[in-house]
C-alpha cells in the first residue's frame, strides 16, 4: 500500500482564531513535528490585499483573515490551517462566518493550496479529540498515541499562556514567553488611579493593527486594562450566570462574560467594548451588557472599527471617555467622604488622580 | 432558572379563555395558522400588513445593528399588543443565526415599554412535532384530540392550497393575456382559503385552485426566461420587504421559481425523519452544493449555492439572490456564489436589501439583469 505523504510545514494566518488559540495549535504540530510557519503581522497592506477577495458587506476581521492567507500564499506556504470552529458545546453556535470560514477561503482564492480544514462541532458530537485528529489525518498522520501526545503538549502550552496571561502580563509578552518555554508570573499588581475593562474579541482587542493600539493607548493615558485573559472562562461563565443571562454565542464569553464578571464585582470605573462594523453577534452582545450597564450605572462607550477608522478621531474618543471617567471618580470620592475631613480629602485626592490624568 | 421562570409566569398569569394570540407576519402564515389556533378554541390577532408605517415602528425601538427581520417583527407585535393581543408566539431555531435571540431581545424591549403579555416559543431545533404540540396546549388548554386533528388538517390543507396557488401564479402571470388575471384570481383563492371552515372542504381545495387557475386564457408558445429566487426565508416570503420583486419580473415577462415554500419548510421540521420518504429540499441542496461547501454553516446558506447549481443544471437561466443587510449566512454565501456562477456558467444577481432601499434603483438592477438573460438566451440560440 502506499504511503500518504507527510506534510511537514503548516501555515497559520495571523488572524482569527490565532490570537486565542493559537499557543495550542503550536504546541499540537511542534509536537507532530510540523514546522509552523506564521503570516506577518497586520498591516494597512494586509488588509488592502484581503479586501480585493471578498465582497464589501463582509467584515472586518474576515478581510484581515484573506490578507493574511494571501500574505502566507506569496510566502511560499501552500498548505493553510483554517479551521471551522462550529459550536463549542450543546447549542452553542459561532457565528456564521466563522464557521464557513474554510468555505469563504476555499470560495475566493483562485489558486491552488492545500487548506487543513477541522470541524469542531460538539452540538453534533465532534469534540476536540476528533478535531485534532481529523487535523492530523489531513497533514498524513495517523498514529493515535501520537496525536494523543500531541494534545496534551498543546494544552500544557496553552495552559501555561493563560496561566500568565491572568497574573496580569501583557499578551504579548506572555507570547513570547510561552514559546521560549519561560514561565513567568506577576506577583504585585501595579495600582492606578483608573482601570477600565475591554470587552472584545481577541482578533479583534490584540491585533494592533485592527485595535489601532488601543491597549497600550489606554496604559498610556494611566489606565489599568482588564481583558478577557486576565479571568478564567469558569469566572467568565459564572459571572454571565450571575446576570441572569444565557450563553447564545461560541464566542460570546469574551465579551458577556468578561464584561458581566467586572460589572459584579465592581472593580473597574468603566467598560469600553470594541467592536468590527457589521458584526451581527457583537451588536447583540453589546446591547445585552449596554442594558445591565444602565441598571447598574456603569459607563460604557462602544467603539466601532473598520478599515477606515481615522485614528484621530478614535483617540479624541478614548479622551473624552477617560476624562468623563476621572470626573466621575472625582466627585463621588468627594460625596463619599465624611464632611469633617472633606476639605483635606479633596486636596489630597485631587492631587492623586489628576498626576494620573490623561493630559 | 426554573424557578425565575415559574415566578415569571405568576407575574402575567394569563387564563386560557382570555387569551389573544398574536404572531409575527412572514408571507402568508397567517391564514393557516389562524384556522389552526382558532379550532383550538383561541382568539386571535393578526397585525396589519407590514409597510413603511411598521418599519418605523420597528427601526424606532431596536437596535442599530440588528437585521431587518427584527425590526418587522418586533413592529408587528407591538401593533398586535396594541390590538388587544396578550399571548405572542414566535419559533426559533438556535444555533442558525442572529434569529435564536430574536424572542429574547424582543421581549426584553416589549416588557420595557411597559407592555404586558406571555411568550410562547416553538422551539424548531430538529423535528419537533411534540414541542409544537406542548405550546399549543400551553397556550390553548385544549384536550379535544378532534380539535387538533381539525386545525391541523385545516391548517395544512390551507398551507398547501395556498403554495400551488403562488406557483400556479409564478407560471400564469408571465403567459397571460389579459393582464390582471392570475394576481385576481390569486387574490381570490386567498380569501377563499382564509374563509374555508370545513376538513371537507380545505381537502378539495387544492384541486379547485389548480383547476380555477387552468381557465386563465394564456400564450402556451411564449417563450418565457425563467429566473430562481433564492436568499434569506423572510426576504424571499414578505413581500413588503422585498418590494414585491415576483410580481415586477412577472410583469416583465419572467417566470419566477422559487425554491423556498413555507409547506416544504414546515413539513421538513415538524414530521420525525422516519415519515419523511422524499428527498427533502435540504437534502438535495446538500447533494448540489457539495463542490463548493462541505457543512452547513446556519441560516440558508447551503440552500442557497446548491439551488443555484441545481438551477444551471437544470435549464434556468437566472438566478436573483435577496438578503437582508448584514445576514450574516447571506453574506458567506455571497461570498461563494461569483465563482459558482463562474464555473456553472448562470448568471447571478445579489440585492441587497435593507430599509432604505429606493425601488427605482432596485427596478433599474432588475431589469439591466433581464435584458442580460435574454442577450444570453439569444446568443446560445443562434
Amino acid at each position: 500500500m502506499e504511503k500518504k505523504t507527510v506534510l511537514t510545514k503548516i501555515g497559520i494566518p495571523r488572524a482569527m482564531s490565532y490570537y486565542n488559540n493559537f499557543l495550542f495549535y503550536y504546541g499540537f504540530f511542534k509536537s507532530l513535528g510540523v514546522e509552523v510557519v506564521l503570516s506577518d503581522k497586520t498591516t494597512t497592506a494586509t488588509i488592502n490585499e484581503g479586501t480585493k477577495y471578498v465582497v464589501s458587506d463582509t467584515c472586518f476581521p474576515i478581510k484581515v483573515y484573506a490578507g493574511h492567507v494571501i500574505n502566507l500564499l506569496n510566502k511560499g506556504c501552500d498548505v493553510i490551517f483554517v479551521p471551522s470552529i462550529q459550536s463549542t458545546g450543546y447549542k452553542v453556535n459561532n457565528c456564521s462566518k466563522i464557521r464557513g470560514l474554510p468555505e469563504i477561503i476555499r470560495n475566493i482564492i483562485n489558486r491552488p493550496f492545500i487548506m487543513i480544514e477541522p470541524t469542531l462541532d460538539k452540538t453534533e458530537n465532534i469534540g476536540l479529540y476528533d478535531f485534532c485528529k481529523n487535523t492530523a489525518c489531513q497533514l498524513g498522520i495517523t498514529d493515535t498515541k501520537e496525536i494523543k501526545k500531541a494534545m496534551d503538549a498543546g494544552w500544557e502550552m496553552y495552559n501555561s499562556f493563560m496561566e500568565m496571561t491572568k497574573s496580569g502580563i501583557s499578551y504579548n509578552e506572555a507570547l513570547n514567553n510561552a514559546l521560549n518555554g519561560k514561565f513567568v508570573k506577576k506577583s504585585v499588581d501595579i495600582v492606578k488611579p483608573l482601570s477600565v475593562v475591554i470587552m472584545a474579541h481577541g482578533y479583534n482587542l490584540f491585533d494592533e493593527r485592527i485595535s489601532l493600539n488601543l491597549i497600550k493607548k489606554l496604559e498610556k493615558m494611566g489606565v489599568k486594562v482588564y481583558t478577557s485573559l486576565n479571568i478564567s472562562r469558569e469566572q467568565q461563565q459564572e459571572a454571565l450566570k450571575k446576570l441572569g443571562e444565557i450563553q447564545y454565542w461560541a464566542n460570546e464569553l469574551e465579551l458577556t462574560g468578561c464584561a458581566a464578571h467586572y460589572l459584579l464585582n465592581k472593580k473597574v470605573d468603566g467598560i469600553i467594548a470594541l467592536s468590527a462594523f457589521g458584526c451581527g453577534p457583537d451588536s447583540l452582545m453589546v446591547d445585552e451588557i449596554s442594558h445591565h450597564c444602565k441598571e447598574k450605572g456603569m459607563p460604557l462607550i462602544h467603539l466601532t472599527i473598520d478599515e477606515h477608522t481615522g485614528e484621530a478621531g478614535f483617540i479624541t474618543r478614548i479622551e473624552a471617555f477617560v476624562d468623563m471617567l476621572m470626573r466621575k471618580k472625582r466627585n463621588t470620592l468627594i460625596q463619599n467622604a465624611k464632611p469633617k475631613a472633606k476639605a483635606d480629602i479633596i486636596n489630597i485626592k485631587k492631587e492623586k488622580i489628576l498626576t494620573g490624568s490623561a493630559k | 432558572m426554573e424557578t425565575e421562570q415559574k415566578l415569571a409566569e405568576k407575574e402575567i398569569k394569563i387564563r386560557a379563555k382570555d387569551r389573544i394570540i398574536a404572531w409575527p407576519r412572514m408571507g402568508r402564515i397567517d391564514i393557516p395558522l389562524k384556522a389552526l389556533v382558532q379550532s383550538l378554541g383561541a382568539k386571535v390577532v393578526i397585525p396589519p400588513a407590514n409597510s413603511n408605517e411598521a418599519l418605523e415602528l420597528g427601526v424606532r425601538n431596536s437596535i442599530e445593528g440588528i437585521c431587518l427581520p427584527y425590526k418587522l417583527n418586533l413592529a408587528n407585535y407591538m401593533m398586535a399588543l396594541d390590538k388587544g393581543a396578550n399571548t405572542l408566539m414566535m419559533f426559533q431555531a438556535p444555533g442558525s443565526c442572529r434569529l435564536g435571540n430574536y424572542t429574547k431581545m424582543a421581549q426584553k424591549t416589549l416588557k420595557q415599554m411597559g407592555y404586558k403579555f406571555d411568550m410562547v416559543i416553538f422551539d424548531m431545533y430538529k423535528s419537533k412535532m411534540v414541542q409544537t404540540l406542548q405550546a399549543f396546549w400551553h397556550v390553548t388548554h385544549c384536550l379535544n384530540p378532534y380539535c387538533y386533528y381539525k386545525g391541523f388538517s385545516l391548517g395544512f390543507n390551507k398551507l398547501f392550497a395556498i403554495d400551488t396557488a403562488e406557483r400556479l401564479l409564478f407560471y400564469t402571470r408571465p403567459r397571460e393575456l389579459n393582464k390582471g388575471d392570475a394576481e385576481k384570481c390569486y387574490h381570490k383563492w386567498l380569501k377563499i382559503a382564509d374563509e374555508t371552515n370545513s376538513v371537507r372542504k380545505a381537502k378539495r381545495l387544492k384541486k379547485q385552485v389548480i383547476e380555477d387557475f387552468k381557465k386563465i386564457p394564456i400564450d402556451k408558445d411564449k417563450k418565457v426566461p425563467k429566473v430562481y429566487l433564492i436568499g434569506e426565508f423572510f426576504v424571499l416570503l414578505d413581500p413588503y420587504t422585498n418590494q414585491n420583486i415576483e410580481k415586477e419580473l412577472g410583469e416583465m415577462g419572467v417566470e419566477v421559481q422559487r425554491q423556498i415554500m413555507f409547506s416544504d419548510w414546515l413539513e421538513h421540521v415538524l414530521k420525525p425523519s422516519i415519515f419523511y420518504k422524499k428527498e427533502s429540499h435540504r437534502e438535495r441542496c446538500v447533494k448540489y452544493a457539495k463542490k463548493y461547501m462541505k457543512r452547513a454553516i446556519g441560516g440558508e446558506c447551503i440552500e442557497t449555492i446548491g439551488d443555484t447549481v441545481y438551477a444551471a443544471k437544470h435549464g434556468i437561466d437566472g438566478i436573483i439572490h435577496i438578503s437582508p443587510f448584514s445576514c450574516m449566512p447571506e453574506i458567506v454565501a455571497q461570498n461563494i456564489l461569483p465563482k459558482v456562477s463562474k464555473n456553472e456558467n448562470i448568471p447571478v444577481l445579489s440585492l441587497v436589501l435593507d430599509e432604505q432601499t429606493g425601488k427605482a434603483g432596485y427596478i433599474t438592477r432588475i431589469e439591466a439583469f433581464i435584458d442580460l438573460i435574454k442577450r444570453r438566451q439569444q446568443k446560445y440560440a443562434i
